[in-house]
């Protein structure tokens, strides 16, 4: 570390789609860290008998959906342009992943509250799948099975998700923005939508979905 | 990439992050602008083909010309295999995501029999037809290389050349003999006389077998100008030899996630079972500036955090502690721990262990692979029980509590008193412990003794020897399973029946091809998995077809008889192994080739430690 030097955080907004978007998050950390190697970033390790890249993540990403816009934090040991650190990861990440700005963190990732996914639903008939939704959501309840650490357990999804989110797009697919929350807390795994439409349907239907925003209690996006 | 229709399966199957290439260094090159694809099939999963040192060296050295692109397949696991069948979707290779049936070459890489099945199985799955045969054009090439390509004979009908030996060059000079032949139209067969001339290239094809009525092999005659005996290929100066500057890094989870640095090649040790022992002699290092660079640019291009310097004995790289010192010059600083794949019993101390990261406090494996001294001699495993002792005493003076030990049954001379010995000996080290006054407080000791079942291979000096038969395997493993002297033991083995298939193959000929063909009629692939391997399913197809697995793997073979390998040559000789056998019987130990040259023939490449002076030469 360079004397005298405070150690610096650095936060990394980055992208993550297509063949990235089957990266799990315990191996996006693993290949974060040697992304950061290669590119010689002068990042902190973590002490101790195994040291570490030290990195945090705001939200884990469920394998299978895309980030647009994701964030983790690492720390400096030394002055570093961010511009520079764009840059070079640029160079060096997998295939789907793209920096897209480094910026000195402002929140904390403890006050995410909410996420905003995008949803575009595979079905060739959109009206068809529409009207399905409109019919599983004048339900009583929407029971899927979830799971816990504790196992499966059931969970209504009724109160988070609504069909009036979906629009029919001129292409004839079924489209929308869903708001779902996402904390340390707890959060609503967008993909429960797809699995109630499995399990109270028998539907399987193939749905792009994308994390598009990571939001505070005021649905102000994080910065 | 991936096909547009493999999306929809994508999250339906167990880890997809196997299934879509995109890895940081995976090489992409403009396909029209190469001359020749190549893909490098490996026949079993990502996790697995993705740990192997080879498959990171040919990619390295095929990419390297721009007029190649190699690119890499996977066997697909069961559930996705499943959904590409049901969904038509050919198998694709990782980086373009192109179907397998468009390339010129497909190569597979041999590194153990079970994965035969896979070979076929990869073929039928990209809709290339399987039999070399029915391949009549120069395109969709079947090449393969690795280890089991030392009796590639089960295969002969299936592929249509093999590489024998180190394959750096070998395997760039064919490509580039494709390309000429493919730019001038030349006919597949003239592609394959041709390729036949150079050296550690094998045609089967290009030979004819004859039969004795007992079924043991009468001839093999070469066609064509092919020559008589085919032999391996060798790079002889290590420091010379392409080695790659970048490694695939997975996105996934893999079995072996780390930098391989390969120290050296070949063992000077000469166990009489170990196949890879003969088949990469002779002893070959590279130079510690060679080993620090490649380790460096490795470090730089992939990030890891952890080299592991690898090779079949890595204790006896001669000036390892040197090399250590060098590397760790610039891994403290930059946070790169050094690993050693094995350790040998007498290549093991504490000061070693503090200077290597990956063995951690928890457990240490030792192979002392059989548990009586007369049994160790007839094998050639020259370590003493003094020795191991002396080992483990140490180790648990610094810490260690769990001791693993592996070890072979079967083994040819091999009586029950060989196996209690197995025992005593584990209970010696259980012993051991309890004797160690500095030993560390705690849970105690806990030994594990591995016994596999010893499968025969071409080229060790036990090719002749007829395995023991399941029946007596069993007793064997019953024997050790119920008479564990002690709580602080546990006895590890597998089921008999894969070691009889593996050997069944291990020294087969072609007339096995027509049970490969049916087993893939049969839908029979992943025999290395448990969950997939059926032994009845394999024995009911040996039955229809009328071949006695037996011949294969429990006959004894005499010495005069032609096996299906002796036209190839490693540069070991028949002689030598021969005397090697006679002298296992005879319960005689054979120096390392340290110590003294026992004359096998690999001193006819002129290089390595078979030219070096030895201090008792002097
Ligand atoms: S020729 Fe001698 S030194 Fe060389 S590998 Fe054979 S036995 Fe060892």
């Amino acid at each position: 570390m360079a004397e005298g030097f405070v150690l610096k955080n650095a936060r990394i907004w980055f992208k993550k789609k297509d063949a990235a978007k089957y990266i799990s998050h315990l191996d996006l950390s693993r290949c974060m860290g040697r992304v950061l190697r290669i590119c010689r970033i002068p990042v902190w390790y973590t002490e101790g008998f195994n040291p570490r890249v030290y990195m945090t993540f705001a939200m884990p990403l469920s394998l299978g959906i895309s980030g647009e816009r994701e964030c983790m934090d690492i720390r400096l040991t030394e002055e570093f342009p961010f511009q520079e650190i764009q840059s070079r990861m640029n160079g060096h990440l997998p295939l789907g992943m793209q920096v897209l700005e480094v910026s000195e963190p402002i929140c904390k990732f403890d006050q995410i509250q909410w996420a905003q996914y995008h949803y575009e639903w595979k079905a060739e008939d959109g009206s068809l799948l529409l009207h399905q939704l409109q019919e599983l959501f004048s339900r009583e309840a929407v029971i899927v099975s979830k799971h816990t650490k504790k196992g499966e357990k059931d969970f209504d999804i009724k109160p988070y998700f609504s069909p009036g989110s979906f629009d029919l797009q001129s292409s004839g697919l079924l489209a929308g923005v869903v708001t779902l929350p996402c904390s340390v807390s707890g959060s609503v795994n967008p993909g429960l939508l797809q699995d109630a439409l499995k399990s109270c349907c028998g539907m399987e239907v193939l749905a792009d979905v994308c994390r598009q925003k990571l939001l505070t209690k005021d649905f102000a996006e994080i910065r | 990439m991936y096909p547009k229709d493999v999306e929809k399966l994508l999250l339906k199957v167990q880890k997809p992050g196997r299934y879509v290439g995109g890895e940081i260094n995976s090489v992409i090159k403009n396909k029209e602008e190469v001359r020749v694809r190549f893909a490098f099939c490996f026949p079993d999963t990502y996790e697995i083909g993705m740990s192997h040192l080879g498959l990171k060296i040919l990619y390295g050295a095929m990419n390297q010309v721009p007029d190649f692109w190699c690119e890499r397949v996977f066997a697909p696991w069961v559930d996705m295999e499943e959904l590409m069948i049901e969904n038509e979707i050919p198998l694709y290779a990782l980086e373009s995501g192109d179907p397998v049936k468009d390339f010129d070459i497909i190569g597979f890489t041999l590194q153990y029999e079970l994965s035969y099945s896979n070979i076929l199985n990869m073929l039928k799955l990209a809709g290339v037809p399987v039999k070399s045969c029915d391949r009549h054009d120069l395109f969709n090439l079947v090449v393969a290389g690795g280890p089991c390509a030392c009796n590639p004979e089960p295969l002969a009908d299936f592929v249509d050349l093999f590489f024998l030996g180190d394959g750096e060059e070998v395997d760039l000079e064919v490509m580039r003999l494709y390309q000429r032949c493919k730019e001038q139209g030349i006919k597949k067969q003239e592609f394959l006389h041709l390729a036949s001339q150079i050296e550690g290239v094998y045609v089967p094809s290009l030979y004819e077998v004859s039969y004795r009525e007992d079924g043991t092999i009468r001839s093999y005659t070469p066609k064509d100008g092919a020559p008589a005996t085919v032999k391996k290929r060798i790079m002889m100066d290590l420091d010379q030899t392409y080695y790659p500057d970048y490694m695939v890094v997975p996105n996934i989870d893999i079995v072996h996630d780390r930098i391989s640095e390969e120290v050296l090649r070949g063992c000077i040790r000469g166990c009489r079972f170990c196949q890879a022992g003969f088949l990469y002699r002779p002893f070959r290092e590279k130079s510690i500036e060679t080993i620090d660079a490649q380790c460096k640019a490795l470090c730089e291009s992939t990030g890891y955090d952890e080299i592991s310097l690898a090779s079949l004995s890595t204790s006896d790289y001669s000036r390892l502690n040197e090399l250590i010192d060098k590397l760790h010059c610039w891994t403290v600083e930059k946070k790169v721990s050094l690993s050693l794949p094995s350790l040998r019993v007498d290549g093991f101390s504490p000061e070693l262990m503090d200077r290597i990261n990956s063995v951690r406090k928890s457990g240490l494996t030792f192979a002392p692979e059989a548990g009586s001294q007369r049994m160790r001699d007839v094998i050639n495993k020259n370590v003493t029980e003094e020795e191991l002792l002396h080992t483990v005493a140490v180790a648990f003076r610094a810490g260690w509590t769990k001791i693993k030990l592996y070890f072979m049954i079967g083994l040819p001379t091999e009586t029950m008193e060989d196996i209690d010995a197995i025992l005593k000996l584990g209970q010696k080290v259980v012993d051991a412990f309890y004797q160690e006054k500095d030993r560390p407080g705690g849970k105690g000791v806990e030994v594990t003794l591995s016994a596999a079942a010893f499968v025969p291979k071409p080229f060790t000096p036990f090719q002749w020897f007829g395995q023991d038969s399941m029946e007596t395997l069993r007793k064997k493993q019953h024997a050790l399973k119920d008479h564990i002297p002690s709580k602080r033991m546990t006895v590890n083995y597998h089921d008999a029946k894969t070691s009889y298939l593996e050997a069944v193959f291990a020294r087969g000929d072609r007339r096995l091809g027509d049970v490969l063909e049916l087993a893939l009629e049969r839908g029979i692939h992943f025999d290395g998995w448990e969950s997939c391997f059926d032994f009845e399913k394999w024995m009911s197809l040996f039955e229809e077809l009328g071949i006695d697995p037996d011949f294969y793997c429990a006959r004894h073979r005499e010495f005069s008889e032609v096996l299906p390998w002796d036209h190839l040559d490693y540069g070991i000789k028949k002689e030598f192994l021969e005397r090697e056998c006679r002298r296992a019987f005879e319960g005689k130990t054979t120096p390392n080739c340290r110590e003294k040259c026992s004359g096998c023939g690999a001193a006819c490449y002129g290089g390595g430690l078979c030219v070096e002076k030895r201090a008792d030469l002097v």
